[in-house]
């Protein structure tokens, strides 16, 4: 599933897991993620999925139990190590932005630059607010900030130390839809323009494809799935990852003479001779054409209009329904027969 | 999340109209509280002028002067060490007996500086028990006695401050480069600094407003000068002349405290708060941290109480004790009756947002800032005009004077009390008040309970445990108060204090024991019910947090 990709990676996790209680169940269990410098990897997943607890223990404030976490050949955190979080050189954006409420931007953004000497510190002060546009708002205190510019100085601040690794624990989730699509170009392309490897957690799937040059899937305190967006999307790993990414029709199935039976037709299966799988298959792969053409007849019972895309609802002659996804500019109106055909560029195999 | 825009507002104010909405009563309780203070600047105006005053400034008023910053200065450092420590202790670490010192540390409010004054001065006096310490005496004595007795409010204020912080400032400052030692001081420490300025300000506030210790201990403050002025000069014009200076020096203290709030804004900037992770402290130094926090409670309250009590046993009582506890609790229980219902009636007309409820509000909680002794002289002087105008038109009518001697009557006493300690009322009840937001209203309302049955089934059980806090705080503090008392009260009624603080004076500590140790005994239930009553922001719903509880900080 990797592309060919000749840099080094900037942090390797191997096996990570993470115990918060003694006692209580793992957070983080057996992870293993390679983050690259310059590229940006959306980790996407429920909420309680482990993946706080995996940024936490990237930056230091969580200790692995096992695995190890290795940057640039240094090992961060390992059996017996345990690198402080002062230590790392990781640039963190918290979920509340934990802005420090006595600093006004400047000093907040400033703060992890002492040891530089006074010209050079302002020089890099002045550079990393001027690069989220808030040069204008240097000396106001986290209050009389909005969410958004709050949010922004979080990810100067972060930026500043030029940090080998930015870690953004939902850098958006507390606010507004709109708001939230500028901000995100924007964190973005200061994120790019750095340099740095850059981890986003975010539970929004949209989100993720929009922005990430890498997904990794966390499920239950594992990465189930890792890779470029398209790839995942077309071509997941198991129900559960292709459900993380969007909608998905799954149609069980048993392996025979290389092909799995589906109400839709037959589709290529290169797993064993009479295994059970699954077949899933993305609304956008199954494509409504008039009645009396070649393909599996069907009942259009609804029909969506979307913005962009238009949704049809429709039933196969067994009583089952399944989403079809097309341009808003198709024609076909509920009540309609249809033929439903299969675009197996949308379709995969999976294990059952 | 707020409801505002064009269809709810009408709604708003409909409730409003229906609701409580005691705006008068709030204007006469500002009138009532700003009265007094604006008696006395008026007469240090217009007053005749004598000699005295110049006599003063010649002889006395430096070392009124020194011995007040000194005393402010040695009470601030060393409450703050001690608050600040100790919140710092019992918010950040889990070691024996933590849970208690919580709201122990918060019980030396129950103790009367005076009262502390008496025990350690006897302890270490050369014939004390403890005489190979220094004498506790002189303005370095009665600043440590104060630091003692007052540091809870920073401990309170500081301790609610640590709470709050949220675990992510912390980790930040570490994931940009600071120790965790560093991370403390530059992230930890800066965020407490304001609410530990408003306790400082609380405790220097206290300490200049004191009369019975300074006296003891040979501490001259302005007090003792507004004091002497009064009693012994029998000049009340000059007295409002010094006690303007005292004045402006507490209304300076808190005009600074405010101006560094406001810098400054140290609430959370957005909802989501990860909270500190305690850390476990190993066996000895958990042992080493409860003997920390067990120091400032033995030495502030017990050991001095305990001497107290000893001699109290070794001294035959004194006469007329039961009738001045008697007194005591009366006069404490009626005015924190009376503070509760206006400071209640306050925090209403603070809701209704009307200019006049808010102002008024804010007014009367600059009463706390005006000490006891200015307040008492302020009655004296409103008291003595309204007197002298009776007299005249009753004299007119009936050729006697006015049958009522209004100064020096109990009626005079709780004046100068609710005008000092309605603030402490406010703040309290506007937190609970606060809980009862106007879609509560509106929901209780649609479901069809009409405004009194509103208030008894709504308002008043979210409200309740509020008013009761600032009726018991009000309790304890005029249970304490001496200066107002000494001025105000009527000619043959002694409280506690008075009875304690006469005997100190003619250097009878045995029999002043009694009546101290009197004092602590009735101040210490209520005492320990507000401390575990604010301090329970993490165990209850329905608590009080601190800056809400104390007054000079709510907004």
């Amino acid at each position: 599933m990797r592309d060919e990709r000749q840099t080094l990676p900037r942090i390797v996790i191997e096996g990570a897991e993470v115990r918060l209680q003694r006692g209580a169940g793992a957070a983080v269990l057996g992870t293993s993620l390679a983050l690259h410098a310059g590229r940006v990897t959306a980790l996407l997943g429920p909420s309680g999925a482990g993946k706080s607890t995996l940024l936490r223990a990237i930056a230091g404030l969580e200790r692995l139990h096992t695995g190890t976490i290795r940057s640039d050949g240094t090992v961060w955190s390992g059996p017996g190590v345990h690198l402080p979080p002062e230590a790392r050189r990781c640039g963190v954006v918290f979920q509340d932005f934990a802005l420090f409420p006595h600093l006004n931007a400047r000093q907040n953004v400033g703060f992890g630059l002492r040891h530089l000497p006074g010209e050079e510190r302002k020089a890099r002060i002045a550079e990393a607010l001027r690069s989220v546009e808030l040069t204008h708002r240097a000396h106001a205190y986290p209050h009389e900030l909005s969410g958004g510019e709050q949010q922004r100085v979080a990810l100067a601040r972060a930026l500043a130390p030029s940090p080998s690794v930015m870690l953004l624990d939902e850098p958006f989730s507390g606010l507004d839809r709109r708001l939230r699509a500028d901000l995100s170009a924007m964190t973005l392309e200061v994120l790019r323009a750095s340099g740095t490897a850059a981890l986003i957690i975010t539970h929004d799937a949209e989100d993720a494809l929009a922005s990430a040059d890498e997904i990794a899937l966390m499920e239950a305190g594992s990465i189930i799935q890792s890779g470029a967006p398209d790839a995942l999307y077309l071509a997941p790993v198991s129900e559960n990852a292709a459900r993380m990414l969007g909608e998905v029709e799954v149609f069980e199935a048993t392996v025979s003479g290389g092909k799995a039976e589906t109400p839709l037709g037959a589709v290529p299966a290169r797993q064993d001779e009479a295994s059970a799988v699954k077949v899933l298959i993305r609304p956008e792969g199954i494509a409504v054409s008039p009645g009396g053409t070649p393909g599996t007849p069907a009942a259009l019972t609804e029909r969506r209009a979307a913005g962009p895309a238009v949704q049809f609802t429709a039933m196969l002659e067994d009583g089952r329904a399944v989403i079809a996804r097309a341009p808003v500019s198709h024609r076909a109106q509920p009540g309609e027969q249809v033929s439903l055909q299969l675009d197996l560029t949308f379709v995969s195999v999976v294990a059952g | 999340m707020a409801v505002t825009g064009p269809v709810t507002q009408p709604l708003r104010r409909r409730i409003g109209q229906t609701g409580f909405r005691p705006v008068w009563l709030a204007a006469l309780a500002g009138l009532l509280c700003a009265g007094p203070l604006i008696a006395v600047a008026w007469l240090a105006i217009t007053g005749t002028w004598t000699d005295y005053l110049g006599h003063i400034y010649q002889t006395r008023l430096a070392g009124y002067l020194w011995n007040t910053v000194i005393v402010g200065l040695v009470a601030a450092c060393l409450s703050g060490v001690i608050g600040t420590g100790t919140a710092w202790l019992v918010t950040r670490h889990v070691f024996p007996g933590r849970t208690v010192f919580q709201w122990m540390l918060a019980l030396p409010l129950a103790m009367p500086a005076y009262a502390a004054a008496y025990g350690w001065y006897d302890l270490t006096q050369a014939a004390g028990p403890l005489s190979m310490l220094p004498t506790v005496r002189g303005p370095l004595g009665a600043g440590l006695i104060f630091g003692l007795v007052f540091y809870p409010y920073v401990y309170l204020l500081a301790r609610e401050a640590f709470a709050a912080q949220s675990a992510d400032a912390y980790d930040a400052a570490r994931t940009l480069g600071c120790s965790p030692f560093q991370a403390f001081t530059r992230t930890a420490l800066p965020m407490v600094r304001p609410a530990v300025a408003a306790g400082l300000a609380l405790v220097v506030m206290e300490a200049l407003a004191d009369y019975g210790t300074v006296s003891h201990l040979g501490a001259s403050t302005l007090t003792v000068g507004v004091i002497r002025a009064w009693a012994g000069e029998g000049s009340t014009p000059d007295a409002a002349r010094i006690a303007m200076v005292l004045v402006t020096i507490t209304f300076l203290i808190f005009m600074g405290e405010r101006a560094l709030r406001r810098r400054a804004r140290q609430t959370s900037a957005s909802g989501h708060r990860r909270p500190f992770q305690r850390q476990r402290l190993a066996p000895l130094a958990g042992i080493a941290a409860a003997l920390i926090c067990a120091a400032p409670v033995l030495i502030g309250l017990v050991i001095p109480a305990a001497r107290l009590g000893w001699r109290a046993l070794s001294t035959p009582a004194a006469t007329g004790l039961w009738q001045a506890a008697g007194h005591s609790i009366l006069l404490a229980g009626l005015s924190g009756l009376m503070a509760a219902f206006v400071g209640l009636a306050l925090a209403y007309a603070i809701r209704t947002k009307t200019l006049t409820g808010r102002a008024s509000a804010r007014i009367a909680s600059m009463g706390y800032g005006v000490p006891g002794a200015v307040a008492a002289l302020g009655v004296l002087i409103i008291l003595g005009g309204f007197q002298g105008w009776l007299d005249g038109a009753w004299r007119a009518m009936t050729g006697s004077p006015f049958p009522l001697l209004l100064t020096g009557s109990v009626i005079a006493l709780l004046f100068a009390y609710q005008a000092r300690f309605i603030a402490a009322a406010i703040g309290p009840s506007e937190s609970a008040l606060s809980r009862v937001t106007p879609s509560l209203d509106a929901a209780a309302r649609t479901l069809g309970a009409r405004p009194l049955t509103l208030a008894l089934r709504v308002h008043w059980p979210l409200v309740s445990s509020g008013v009761a806090l600032a009726g018991l705080l009000v309790f304890v503090e005029v249970l304490k108060e001496l200066p107002a008392t000494m001025i105000l009260r009527p000619f043959n009624m002694d409280t506690l204090a008075v009875t304690a603080h006469n005997f100190a004076a003619d250097e009878r500590l045995g029999q002043a024991a009694l009546p101290a140790v009197l004092l602590v005994l009735v101040a210490l239930p209520p005492m320990v019910w507000i401390a575990r009553q604010i301090t329970a922001s993490e165990r209850q719903r329905d608590a009080i947090a601190p800056s809400d509880a104390f007054p000079g900080l709510a907004e």
